[in-house]
C-alpha cells in the first residue's frame, strides 16, 4: 500500500507538493513532470549512492517514478509530506535492486509491503528546501563519531541488519545496536535544536 | 521496565530496516496489539530515517531519463484516455430538446385525454339531441295525426259525459283510418299509483270490453291520448269508456266508467 502523505498535520496551507499530486490524480502529465523537476535530483543522488552504477540508477529511478504515476489513485493526500515517503520508496527499490533474492530481499520486500501510509511530521520539523535541509543532515551527522556514522550507513545505504552490520564491522552486536540507536537519537535531537 | 519500553528501543533501528527476523516480527506483532505510543513513534522514527537521505552525494540525472521518463508517461496518458470509453456526454442542447419533447408529450397526452372527454361528452350531448329530436318527432307527428284527426270530415266526434257531475266532461275524435284521440280540459288527477283507461265496448252480444291505453291529465289539467290503433274498428264499437285503474292498466275493467260516450 502506497500512500503518499503530503501536507502538514499542523497546517492547514497546501504544499505545492500537495497541489500537484491532486493534478497528478487527474492524470496531468505536466504535474507529473513538475514533481520530477523538483525531487529527481535527491532521489537520483539517494538511488545511486545505494546501487553505485548511473545507468542501474537511472533505472532505478524511471521505476520510481513510474510507480508514483500509476499509483498515484491510491495516495492519501490528506496526510503527511510527500518528500520523505519518496525517499523510502526509493530506497526501497534501490536496495531490492542491489540484492539477490535471498531472505534479506523478502525481509525488505515484507517491509515495503507493509511499509505504513504516513512518514509523520515532528512537531519541530520545519518546511525547508532540500539543499538546506541536505546542508543541515550532513552537518548534523559530522557531528557523530566515524563508527555510529558508519553503522548507519550500512543500515540505510546497504539495507544490513544489526548482524550483519556487526559481522561487517567485527563488532559486537549489542555495541552497533546501541550506536545505530544513539546516533539516530543524537540526529534526532540535533534536527530538533536546529530549528 | 515495561514490555513497552523494551520495544521502544527497537523502532529507529525498525524504521531503519536493521532489525533481524525474530526482532521486526516480535515488534511488529507488539505494534499490532494496538500500542499507539509506539505507533507513533515509528511514524515519527520513519522521517527521521527518511532524513539520512540528504546524506548521499548530490548528483543529477541525465536529461535522457527525464526524456525516457517523460515518453513513458505521454503514452500511457495517451493510451488510457484511448482506452477510456469515449464520454457519452449529451450536449445541453439536446438535454434541451429531450425536456421540450417529454413536455409536448405530457401536452400531447393530456390534450389527447382532454380531446377524449370532449368528444364523448359531444357524442353524449348528440345523442340526448338525437334523442330529443327523434321524440321530437314522434311529438309532432302523433300532433300532426292528432290535428288531422280534430280536423279531418271524416272524423267521427263521441262526446264522453262524466258519471259524477263534479267531473269534466272529455271528447273523443275518432276517424276511420288515423285513429281516436281523446281529450279533457281540467280533469283531475286520479288517485294515488292509479290511472285512467280506455275502454271499447263492442257491438257484438256477450263480448267484453277491449282494454286500451291507460292516460292521465298533465299538471293543468289537460288530458289528450291518441290511439292509433284501436283494437275494434269503429263500426263494430258501441261506445268508449273510461275507469280508473291501478297503475300499469288491467285486463278486464275493476272499477265503474268514469266517463262513457256511446257511437250512434
Amino acid at each position: 500500500m502506497f500512500l503518499a502523505v503530503l501536507t502538514p498535520k499542523d497546517s492547514s496551507e497546501v504544499s505545492p507538493d500537495a497541489m500537484l499530486i491532486q493534478q497528478l490524480l487527474q492524470r496531468d502529465v505536466d504535474a507529473f513532470e513538475q514533481l520530477y523537476d523538483r525531487h529527481s535530483r535527491i532521489v537520483y543522488a539517494l538511488v545511486l549512492r545505494i546501487v553505485q552504477q548511473g545507468s542501474t540508477a537511472e533505472e532505478v529511478v524511471q521505476e520510481v517514478f513510474l510507480q508514483l504515476w500509476r499509483n498515484a489513485a491510491r495516495y492519501d493526500t490528506r496526510r503527511g509530506p510527500f518528500v520523505p515517503w519518496l525517499m523510502a520508496l526509493a530506497r526501497n527499490r534501490a536496495l531490492d535492486h542491489v540484492r539477490l533474492k535471498s531472505e534479506r530481499q523478502r525481509r525488505r520486500e515484507d517491509q515495503t509491503e507493509e511499509l505504513p501510509p504516513v512518514i509523520d511530521v515532528p512537531q519541530f520539523e520545519r518546511a525547508l528546501d532540500e539543499k538546506r535541509r541536505a546542508e543541515r543532515v550532513r552537518a548534523l551527522m559530522s557531528l557523530l563519531n566515524p563508527q555510529q556514522k558508519k553503522a548507519i550507513e550500512l543500515a540505510y545505504f546497504e539495507g544490513l541488519s544489526h548482524t550483519e552490520i556487526a559481522e561487517t564491522l567485527k563488532e559486537p552486536l549489542g555495541t552497533v545496536k546501541s550506536r545505530i540507536r544513539n546516533g539516530l537519537l543524537r540526529l534526532k535531537e540535533g534536527l530538533r535544536a536546529a530549528t | 521496565m515495561s514490555k513497552c519500553d523494551q520495544f521502544r528501543e527497537l523502532i529507529e533501528a525498525y524504521a531503519l530496516g536493521a532489525l533481524d527476523a525474530e526482532e521486526r516480527v516480535a515488534f511488529e506483532a507488539h505494534v499490532a496489539t494496538g500500542c499507539q505510543d509506539c505507533a507513533k513513534a515509528v511514524e515519527e522514527a520513519r522521517w527521521l530515517v527518511s532524513q539520512l537521505g540528504y546524506l548521499a552525494p548530490d548528483a543529477r540525472p541525465s536529461e535522457m531519463l527525464k526524456g525516457r521518463l517523460m515518453r513513458s508517461v505521454r503514452t500511457e496518458a495517451r493510451t488510457a484516455q484511448g482506452s477510456v470509453r469515449p464520454k457519452t456526454s449529451i450536449p445541453f442542447w439536446m438535454w434541451a430538446g429531450v425536456a421540450a419533447l417529454l413536455l409536448l408529450t405530457l401536452y400531447s397526452a393530456w390534450d389527447a385525454r382532454r380531446l377524449q372527454r370532449d368528444i364523448q361528452a359531444a357524442n353524449e350531448r348528440a345523442t340526448a339531441i338525437l334523442q330529443q329530436r327523434k321524440e321530437l318527432e314522434a311529438q309532432l307527428r302523433l300532433a300532426k295525426r292528432e290535428a288531422r284527426i280534430l280536423t279531418d270530415p271524416n272524423s267521427k266526434k263521441i262526446m264522453l259525459p262524466p258519471k259524477d257531475s263534479l267531473m269534466p266532461q272529455l271528447e273523443a275524435m275518432w276517424h276511420p283510418e288515423l285513429g281516436l284521440c281523446v281529450m279533457g280540459q281540467k280533469v283531475p288527477m286520479p288517485a294515488n299509483k292509479r290511472v285512467f283507461q280506455l275502454w271499447l265496448i263492442p257491438k257484438t252480444p256477450g263480448s267484453k270490453p277491449m282494454p286500451m291505453q291507460t292516460l292521465w291529465p298533465d299538471a293543468d289539467g289537460k288530458m289528450v291520448r291518441l290511439v292509433e290503433n284501436t283494437p275494434e274498428p269503429m263500426w263494430n264499437t258501441k261506445a268508449i269508456a273510461i275507469t280508473e285503474e291501478p297503475e300499469g292498466g288491467s285486463l278486464q275493467p275493476t272499477s265503474e266508467p268514469m266517463w262513457i260516450g256511446g257511437i250512434s
